[in-house]
């Protein structure tokens, strides 16, 4: 949602000369760049336990955190307060990065500008129901209705916990280039935790959906969508073992399976790894790193798409960022600082948790385009391997390129067919061997809309998708 | 000098927000004031890279009204603000369901020797003479990089630093009297060396070390250590998938021990979602193994005298050789599950050294013979219900007790119940820094999978 600018000035209880004049003070001493960023959160969750909905509160989370950069150099301080001298001390402690640093002189010019105002006409998450405003009393039932649903599903139900949170950040970006851009950013999330009981075996399965959405995410549709999802393969979880472990090709199913992009490539393609040397990836640009036909985007402009960005936490408006065109490194994610390294335009990757930290290149949704094969073909081309689609988490060593990820469940594939269940193993590949091996990409991408959080160093939301595809050499955990 | 400790007037602020509370109409509320402030400095290869200042104020409440619960925080400390605040978190809470579970503790189970907050000597007072000099001095005199020479192996690619000190100070009151306060300092440097090896193969190595008092940091010492740990990993060969004899460096154990206190929460127990339901006073471990909560000693790390609704710490047993004694179960969790309340998690637990004390890593592995030593996970998880797990690993073989060739692309799979009944050792040389003490361990029979 974008409101006009006096409304977020008087927000934050500032003019535009107060903006001018804190930029101003945090370049006092030197450095190349100043930006303010300004936020005010306002949180709320409740929780249904034992058929109740009996716990919930809200959170206010409001500050202004401030950056001077002096060539690649960082200072970074907050105000949680935006009255002038909290304000000014916050610039001036930024500002100690200066120390014995020259002005930039030709560097000031050499950055790429976005001064276009922000237009509600372009906004990726317009939100129709302010949850700040929302009646929280209507929406105690979803919760009891969604519960209720899920147990009309499947009798083995015991325990469900359901929670529902909701987000909304008013943010208001300026910088010594005076540049202003504003937003106001929604978010919210409907969780459910179901746990399952057959013949003493316990089971336990979670689901989600987060959009950059206002209330009216919350339709019966969305709840019937959870449900179904919360006990489907229920029967297979209870089946399932842990397969025998080893190398073996992997078939990743389309959707959730897009977290073997964000750990085994996204990362390695966030350019603060490559301007440091660290990444797997820092000397392949514009070499082919896997087979043609295969196009991997990051991209910030689905509408309300829990990694959708109006602009990025620099101001740098949001975009469909190619880093692989049909199998060739063609961008890494850039924030400013990275993008002047390399002498390219930022990506508007430069995100943040909160003003508490400052921006670094970050994923926003990351997917690799539909190819041209069948999920059917792909898993009938497959003599003796594993399906996975259903995912905890994952994790990368940069330098390494060594990925892992985490399968709650999946099948055995044996002679081109899904043979038995198997669940709780991890994988382990290396990014570079493991894009050179994927063998076939099917055309049914999808993006997975659940609660994805990537946590390096700091949290954001993103998301993930992928179409079907096969990756042959991946080593899985098993006994 | 700065000093960002809680001040009276801050401190009065809790108090008001009670009697905004109680006047509003809640029966009962407890509330936490936090403030912590942080500097750092984060270097790249010997240059400062980053400076950042860091302070943050907050309060947070629980309110019980009518029978009904919520909890609410702001990080605007000023008294308008925060009367506003607590009438709409009244409001809030008035509209959820009512549970009677929800109370605050018995003041008979808070704790009584808390009420200044430096009372276990964590607080040191250096932390209020630090300036931007003397912290570069620190962040800029522990780097290695301009004086390390490449050899014929390798090349140092990056060194990536941070330093930082930081005061934290904690509050809890609430309308039976409660109030408790605990204050830490904290020195901490850490470093990720990054070396490339002859076919350009990179590989980075961590260490760290953090401590409430700043002349035991010994900062000057990391860099080279993580720069040994990136270096004896160049080389690396995947095994054989089999079973092998295992030993977990104590650097990374405590992977193997939180899945385990998870399980034996109230929350987890309560849902049926524990692998640990229903064990409490069974022997379900290895005789070997025991846990014991080492929450209360004066100047060690991560010592606290109360948790986060003011209830004392105790120092006792959660597992004795192998018998699950303790669930932590918090005051709302003993209601819902008519149970005696304890705390509601493990502060500072410390797996005892078996089978004798003086245990380190070398002895371990040469008690052990051959095998994998796990020096770090890459990712993987565990199934809260089953105890089932799947880590991703790094480490290196080892026969005849010494070290042969680091290992990579490998996982370590099974159960976490069979995992400890196999134990063989525990050592005696976790690192305080650590906020669980976990030594170096060794276990018989681990599936590995790798080629």
């Amino acid at each position: 949602m974008i409101n006009d600018k006096r409304y977020y000035l008087d927000t934050f209880r500032v003019t535009e000369d107060d903006l001018r004049s804190l930029a101003a003070e945090g370049l006092r001493s030197g450095g190349d760049f100043c930006d303010l960023f300004f936020e005010n959160t306002s949180y709320r969750d409740i929780l249904l336990r034992d058929g109740e909905v009996s716990s919930g509160g809200f959170h206010i989370d409001y500050g202004v955190g401030i950056r001077v950069l002096c060539g690649e150099k960082t200072g970074y301080a907050y105000s949680e307060s935006t009255d002038p001298a909290s304000m000014r001390a916050a610039a001036r402690a930024a500002a100690a990065i200066t120390a014995g640093c020259a002005v930039g002189g030709d560097r000031r010019t050499s950055d790429h500008r976005h001064f276009g105002r922000p237009n509600p006409a372009a906004d990726r998450y317009p939100m129709q129901m302010d949850w700040r405003t929302a009646d929280i009393s209507a929406h105690l039932p979803l919760l009891q209705k969604l519960e209720s649903l899920i147990r009309s599903k499947d009798t083995r139900v015991v325990k469900v916990i359901a929670m529902l949170s909701s987000q909304v950040s008013d943010i208001l970006m300026f910088n010594s280039f005076e540049e202003m851009k504003y937003d106001t950013r929604p978010m919210g999330s409907l969780v459910a935790s179901v746990v399952f009981s057959q013949e003493g075996a316990v089971e336990t399965k979670s689901v989600s959906r987060s959009f950059r959405m206002g209330a009216e995410m919350l339709t019966d549709a969305l709840l019937e969508e959870l449900a179904s999802q919360a006990v489907e393969g229920i029967d297979e979880r209870f089946a399932a073992r842990r397969p025998k472990g080893g190398k073996m090709p992997v078939v990743m199913g389309a959707g959730a399976s897009g977290i073997l992009l964000h750990e085994a490539m996204g990362h390695a393609f966030e350019a603060d790894f490559n301007r440091k040397g660290q990444s797997i990836f820092s000397d392949k640009m514009g070499s082919r790193i896997c087979r043609k036909g295969i196009t991997i985007v990051d991209d910030g402009t689905i509408r309300g798409n829990r990694g959708a960005v109006n602009f990025d936490d620099e101001g740098v408006p949001g975009q469909y960022t190619v880093m692989v065109e049909d199998g060739v490194l063609t961008s890494y994610l850039h924030d400013r600082i990275s993008a002047k390294f390399y002498g390219v335009a930022p990506t508007g990757n430069g995100r943040r948790e909160s003003f508490r930290y400052n921006p670094i290149p970050r994923m926003r949704a990351t997917y690799m385009e539909s190819g041209e094969g069948t999920a059917a073909d792909i898993i009938a081309s497959v003599k003796k391997g594993i399906f996975v689609d259903q995912f905890a988490n994952g994790q990368v060593k940069i330098g390494e390129g060594d990925f892992t990820f985490y399968v709650k469940s999946g099948f055995l594939i044996e002679d081109g067919r899904l043979t038995m269940p198997v669940k709780d193993v991890n994988i382990i590949g290396n990014g570079p061997q493991a894009l050179a091996d994927i063998e076939a990409v099917a055309d049914d991408l999808k993006i997975d809309n659940g609660t994805w959080t990537c946590g390096k160093e700091q949290s954001v939301p993103v998301s993930c998708g992928i179409p079907t595809v096969l990756v042959n050499n991946l080593t899985v955990g098993g006994e | 000098m700065m000093d960002y400790r809680l001040t009276d007037q801050e401190i009065a602020l809790a108090g008001k927000c009670l009697e905004r509370a109680l006047a509003k109409g809640a029966q009962k509320a407890r509330v936490t004031l936090n403030k912590s402030c942080m500097d750092l400095i984060g270097t790249l290869n010997g240059e400062v890279d980053k400076v950042t200042h860091c302070l943050d104020r907050s309060i947070s409440i629980a309110l019980f009204v009518d029978g009904k619960y919520g909890s609410f925080s702001i990080n605007k400390l000023e008294d308008n603000a925060l009367e506003d605040f607590i009438d709409k978190a009244l409001d809030t809470a008035r509209l959820l369901a009512e549970d009677p579970c929800r109370d605050l503790p018995a003041p008979g189970r808070t704790a009584k020797d808390a009420g200044k907050g430096t009372e276990l000597g964590l607080f040191d007072a250096a932390s209020l003479d630090m300036d931007a000099g003397k912290r570069l001095d620190i962040a800029l005199g522990a780097s290695i990089f301009k004086t390390t020479e490449a050899t014929s192996a390798w090349v140092l690619v990056s060194e990536e630093a941070e330093y930082s000190d930081s005061v934290f100070d904690t509050l809890v009151m609430d309308t039976q009297g409660l109030c408790c306060r605990h204050t830490e300092s904290s020195f901490e440097y850490g470093v990720e060396m990054t070396v490339k090896d002859t076919e350009g193969n990179k590989f980075s190595g961590y260490w760290w070390n953090s401590t409430p008092r700043l002349a035991e940091l010994g900062a000057e010492r990391i860099c080279a250590v993580a720069l040994e740990r990136a270096v004896a990993q160049i080389g690396p060969q995947t095994l054989p998938s089999g079973k092998y004899r295992c030993v977990i460096d104590s650097e990374c154990a405590s992977r193997l021990v939180t899945p385990l206190l998870s399980a034996l929460g109230g929350y987890a127990l309560q849902q049926n979602n524990s692998f640990l339901l229903d064990t409490l006073g069974k022997k379900v471990f290895n005789e070997g193994m025991t846990i014991m909560d080492a929450c209360r000693r004066p100047g060690e790390s991560g010592s606290r005298l109360f948790d986060s609704e003011g209830v004392a710490t105790r120092e006792r047993a959660i597992i004795e050789n192998g018998v699950v004694k303790e669930y932590f179960i918090n005051t709302y969790m003993a209601a819902k599950m008519q149970m005696d309340p304890t705390v509601e998690d493990a502060i500072r637990p410390m797996v005892m050294p078996w089978p004798r004390k003086g245990l380190d890593r070398t002895s371990i592995l040469s008690m052990c013979g051959e095998g994998i030593l796990v020096t770090g996970f890459n990712g993987g998880n565990s199934n809260s219900a089953t105890g089932d797990y799947s880590f991703g690993i790094e480490g290196f073989a080892f026969k005849d007790g010494k070290i042969t060739r680091p290992v990579r692309e490998m996982l370590m799979t099974g159960n976490l119940v069979t995992l400890w009944n196999g134990l063989m050792a525990a050592g005696d040389d976790a690192r305080p820094c650590k906020s669980k003490l976990i030594p170096t361990l060794a276990f018989e029979n681990v599936d590995f999978s790798g080629e």
